[in-house]
């Protein structure tokens, strides 16, 4: 899945960084999908108090993760430079890890040397769990009084076990909204039929290649899925639900975007992801995350653009997707402890403040301030559902999806019927094996 | 080979062969201890691994015997990464040899500027095979550089002619994929054949051609009656080395397409099947499995190679 | 190189019809213009082929270069006009090469450093070990010499993907795997590599067998006729181990990648840190692309003249 997202970062790939959301061999099934709109929004606010019992902790807490940008690095050696003034019993030691991070993690489970608190990709948050790789944290929430329902609960879903433990907690979040470029989209449509009409009228205008760039995908199209009465899954992971009329129909008219021209990939553009798009005025309108804003800030500083919601479909509630990481302890980390009092401080209502603060990650709690210019897709993450992770072997799934959609497009035959069939195939492997 | 062939006959020098044997494997010692240590214990590793479910950090798991050789060929992707890497083998090789020898044929002789053009030739190669596939990515864009000198040289309609359109998205579609990948990697690759074809060139004595110039022979008779038959042990070198090293297809593979070889599957290669299996799915047993055959697949072929290029003492 | 072989040569009486009449070696002149197309001067045919071989190698060596000049020209771009096609950046900036010099982490020097330490060490450590065993395996018989070079080949069809856990297990056990004992771990993976070994016997294979006889005939032992005799003759194989080696170990990018941590980090690894999964910041990677390629250019550059001399320099001319 070469533009699937992971979080905000993603592991940083060989040179030409291309990404890779990996998909799930989890024995079982589990780590459901809950994005009741609303949900606990206004819950609680109760960030966890230090408690006297964390003050008591000293020692050493190894810290490992992918890291995507200068910027990053900065937000993360603040927050930590203010975990050390307010725990300063805890050392930290942080250290980045580049290439496949999947791949060098492995090597750590392997040899039993593993960080202490580590990055964990909401793809790998159950395989990991289930594999052993990771620390149940239930019985930390319990000792220490840590309150989890401040969490989106889209976010925090990826992150139980088979066993119904919690086994991450997010360290921040993103939903896929509509970034348009503001000179030819003056309002955000609401719905798919306003977009439809909207990009309709662009069509040819400006030098645009598309009105729409869109993802062949899964990792976007799943969006569009849901918005229309759509699923790949039942909500409890284990019935296969792609050959619905309604994702059917979903499917259809994703295509049917491209058949009309008022969608193109990136790819037929030329260039290498949505954003390029979006930034070469190939497309004024692009299904993205807020990993757009420093790219087209850094390069395309001159295209003006807005963000909005993803529109209604005929489901007739709002509802996208969303990615996310979870810090996780190690299950051989020998400072379990340590771990934890940086945990509950990363992922608590203070250190995500400090984290979202740097202007490179959106929070991933409620009760956490907004970061300027962010505030739809925060907002979206109230009705966000997981956009990976809500299954095992979800990226075999979405390999599949892609290829057939990709078939599709390539033919110039924009039936769904193949595409259907192919993931419903691997959508009953996935869920067999 | 004949030279080669010669080296059993042994001129007596009243050293037993026993002393002879000693100071091989003095010689040796080092290098075979490091690769049966790193190397073949590896593949012990992942015999050992494949027969078991397992896991990487708790270890054996329920003893399944051959269910994962079995399994793996029931994959179709995997039985599309071995087309993909046999394909690719199969092209690529030759075109590489042919371009390598080429090359070291003329940058060999005695020309002005010999120096530059071998540098020239070799720079491909020179640089880390990610900068390179990124670099080719960039230029085979459909707005890329490719793409544009083409339009401007009015060499369209014979592309067209192939079905390629004037904006073909070379590496982003699954017909021209794997083949784009094969230029890149012929393109690079032929200046490190070239370099070997070049060390091999010298062991031929001048002498030789001299007799043959007297005789009467063309420069392309001398080629192909003495240069090409002569640089037997550089062919067998380099094709042993060239087929091992394709179908070991990843790096680029791995940039251009991810990890799961996409356009649909089209830079799908055996290596980055398993790869993909192990460290994404953490499916190591498996990906053992599939690693153990890969290198019996490469392994027979080499035997086979080494039937072809003659009799045994000449690997 | 050294001229030690006083080894008399046996009269072209090479036994067995061979090609290789190693007396007539003397003449350098006659090695070098080994491909004979240009040497037969006074052949008109000989002018035009002469022309269009100048012209096709030009060509081809004018296309070689259009990636290079391409990361030239890129490196001094801002970031905004690095995704233009123009050849003339606009406007011309520093910034990717400022870049380099101060923000990185390790240091531009640091990394330089850690690149040529391991990469020096692996390239002598193949040089040594490769032509040992090289000679062995084409030279001298000892019991079990086929299944053991088998070996050797068979270590070059492992794919790395599918000995890394295995490895790293065994290095993670002699403690190599952590602090600067890290470099000694990438070092031994790579201290000898089966392609060395191979080409260092075919190329011994290759050399006529008489100059190695006429030394033994004069009682020097299997260490002083490896080291005394073979090993100058071997100067053009052993030049392209060294060159392949150095190169090869400066762009490792797997090992070193897994087996080292940030502060020992090489240069190839530090060419991702311009790379995020949407944004790659092409000017500053693309200078680095440059500085990276130079040191293996220039080495190339020393190394490739070994080639042209070959047998006839290295001894055998007397």
């Amino acid at each position: 899945m070469r533009r699937s997202v992971l979080a905000l970062g993603a592991s940083i790939v060989m040179i030409a960084g291309a990404c890779t959301s990996g998909s799930t061999p989890a024995p079982s099934t589990g780590g459901t999908t809950s994005a009741a709109p609303g949900g606990s929004a206004e819950a609680s606010g109760a960030s966890a108090a230090p408690s006297a019992d964390l003050s008591a902790i000293t020692g050493t807490a190894k810290l490992s993760g992918w890291q995507s940008s200068d910027a990053e690095n900065k937000a993360l050696q603040d927050t930590v430079t203010a975990f050390q003034a307010a725990y300063p019993n805890v050392k930290v030691d942080y250290k980045v890890i580049t290439g496949d991070y999947p791949t060098v993690m492995a090597t750590n489970f392997a040899s039993k040397n593993v960080p202490d608190l580590f990055y964990v990709d909401a793809s790998f948050g159950q395989p990991w769990a289930d594999q052993g790789f990771l620390e149940p944290l239930d019985d930390y929430f319990t000792k220490y009084g840590f309150d989890t329902s401040a969490f989106f609960p889209g976010y925090l879903a990826p992150f139980k076990g088979s066993d119904g433990k919690t086994y991450g907690l997010p360290k921040d979040g993103n939903t896929i909204g509509m970034a348009y470029n503001t000179a030819e989209v003056q309002t955000a449509p609401t719905s798919l039929a306003d977009l439809v009409t909207a990009a309709t009228a662009l069509k040819g205008k400006d030098g645009l290649k598309a009105p729409i760039c869109l993802n062949p995908g899964l990792d976007r199209g799943l969006a569009f899925i849901y918005a229309q009465g759509g699923s790949i899954v039942s909500d409890d992971g284990k019935t296969n639900q792609v050959d619905t009329p309604q994702t059917k129909a979903a499917v259809q008219w994703y295509l049917d975007l491209f058949k009309n021209g008022i969608g193109m990939t990136a790819s037929d553009m030329g260039d290498d992801w949505c954003g390029t798009s979006l930034g070469k005025k190939h497309a004024a309108i692009a299904f993205e995350g807020g990993w757009l804003d420093p790219a087209m800030s850094s390069t395309y500083p001159n295209v003006k653009y807005a963000w909005g919601q993803i529109p209604t479909g005929s489901s007739g509630s709002p509802v996208t997707i969303s990615y996310t990481a979870a810090y996780s302890i190690g299950a051989d980390s020998k400072d379990k402890d340590q771990a934890w009092v940086l945990l509950q401080f990363l992922a608590g209502k203070d250190g995500m403040t400090k984290w979202t603060s740097g202007g490179v990650a959106l929070p991933s709690r409620t009760d956490v301030p907004t970061p300027t210019g962010k505030d739809i897709l925060v907002a979206q993450a109230q009705f966000a559902k997981p956009g990976s992770g809500f299954m095992k072997g979800y990226g075999d799934v979405q390999k599949a999806f892609q290829d057939a959609f990709t078939k599709e497009i390539q033919d110039k035959t924009y039936n769904a019927d193949s595409v259907i069939a192919a993931t419903k195939t691997a959508v009953d492997a996935a869920l067999a094996s | 080979m004949t030279i080669a062939s010669a080296r059993d006959r042994r001129v007596s020098t009243g050293i037993g062969q026993r002393s002879e044997a000693l100071a091989a494997y003095a010689f040796i010692a080092i290098p075979m201890l490091l690769f049966l240590v790193l190397n073949i214990g590896s593949i012990l590793y992942a015999l050992f691994i494949s027969v078991f479910q397992w896991n990487i950090r708790s270890g054996a798991g329920a003893f399944i015997g051959i269910a994962n050789y079995q399994n793996v060929f029931k994959d179709p992707i995997f039985i599309r990464a071995i087309q993909n890497s046999v394909y690719y083998a199969i092209v690529w090789v030759p075109l590489t040899m042919a371009v390598g020898l080429f090359l070291a044929v003329l940058v060999n002789q005695k020309l002005r500027g010999r120096t530059f053009f071998r540098a020239a030739f070799y720079f491909p190669a020179i640089a880390s095979s990610a900068a390179v596939t990124v670099l080719w990515i960039f230029l085979a864009q459909p707005d890329g550089l490719f793409n544009g000198i083409r339009g401007a040289l009015g060499l369209n309609p014979i592309f067209q002619l192939f079905g390629f359109a004037p904006n073909q998205n070379w590496i982003g579609d699954s017909h021209t994929a794997l083949n784009s990948v094969i230029l890149l990697n012929a393109w690079t690759t032929s200046g490190t054949f070239m370099l070997f074809y070049l060390a091999s060139l010298q062991t031929i004595p001048g002498e030789v051609y001299e007799a043959a110039a007297i005789d009467g022979a063309g420069s392309w008779q001398m080629f192909w009656r003495i240069t090409f038959p002569l640089l037997k042990p550089g062919h067998y070198f380099v094709a042993t080395v060239a087929v091992i090293g394709a179908l070991q297809l990843f790096d680029q593979a791995r940039i251009a397409g991810g990890t799961t070889g996409d356009p649909a599957n089209a830079l799908m290669s055996v290596v980055l099947y398993l790869y993909n299996l192990a460290f994404f799915k953490f499916d190591f047993d498996r990906a053992a499995a599939v690693g153990l055959i890969l290198f019996a697949i490469i392994l027979t072929l080499t035997l086979i190679q080494r039937r072809l290029f003659g009799s045994a003492p000449s690997w | 190189m050294t001229g030690t072989d006083r080894s008399p040569m046996p009269g072209g009486a090479t036994p067995g019809g061979t090609v290789a009449g190693v007396t007539t070696l003397r003449s350098g002149d006659a090695l070098a213009g080994a491909a004979p197309v240009v040497r037969r001067v006074g052949d008109t045919g000989a002018h035009w082929r002469r022309r269009i071989a100048y012209a096709v190698m030009i060509a081809y060596g004018i296309l070689m270069f259009v990636p290079f000049a391409w990361s030239v020209i890129t490196s001094f771009k801002t970031q905004a006009d690095s995704v233009n096609l123009s050849v003339i950046p606009q406007p011309v900036t520093t910034e990717g090469w400022t870049y380099l010099f101060e923000r990185l982490d390790p240091s531009l020097l640091r990394l330089f450093a850690n690149s040529f330490g391991i990469a020096l060490t692996v390239t002598l450590s193949n040089l040594v070990l490769a032509s040992l065993a090289g000679y062995a395996f084409a030279r001298l018989r000892f019991p079990g010499r086929e299944a053991l070079f088998l070996i050797v080949l068979a270590t070059l069809m492992i794919p790395d993907q599918l000995r890394l856990v295995p490895v790293y297990l065994l290095l993670n056990l002699i403690g190599l795997t952590r602090g600067p004992l890290e470099y000694l771990g990438v070092v031994l993976v790579m201290a000898v590599m089966g392609t060395n070994v191979f080409l260092m016997r075919q190329y011994f294979l290759s050399i006529p067998r008489d100059i190695e006889e006429a030394a033994r005939i004069d009682g020097a032992g299997f260490f002083t006729t490896f080291w005394r005799v073979m090993l100058p003759l071997a100067t053009p194989a052993l030049s392209a181990v060294a060159i392949l080696q150095f190169q090869g170990t400066w762009n490792a990018f797997f090992w070193p990648l897994v087996l080292l941590e940030r502060q020992y980090f090489t240069i190839p690894i530090a060419l991702t840190f311009f790379r995020t999964e949407f944004q790659t910041n092409w000017p500053p990677l693309m200078a680095m692309v440059v500085l990276a390629t130079i040191p293996i250019l220039i080495l190339y550059v020393f190394f490739q003249r070994y080639f042209v001399e070959g047998i006839a320099a290295s001894g055998v001319k007397g």
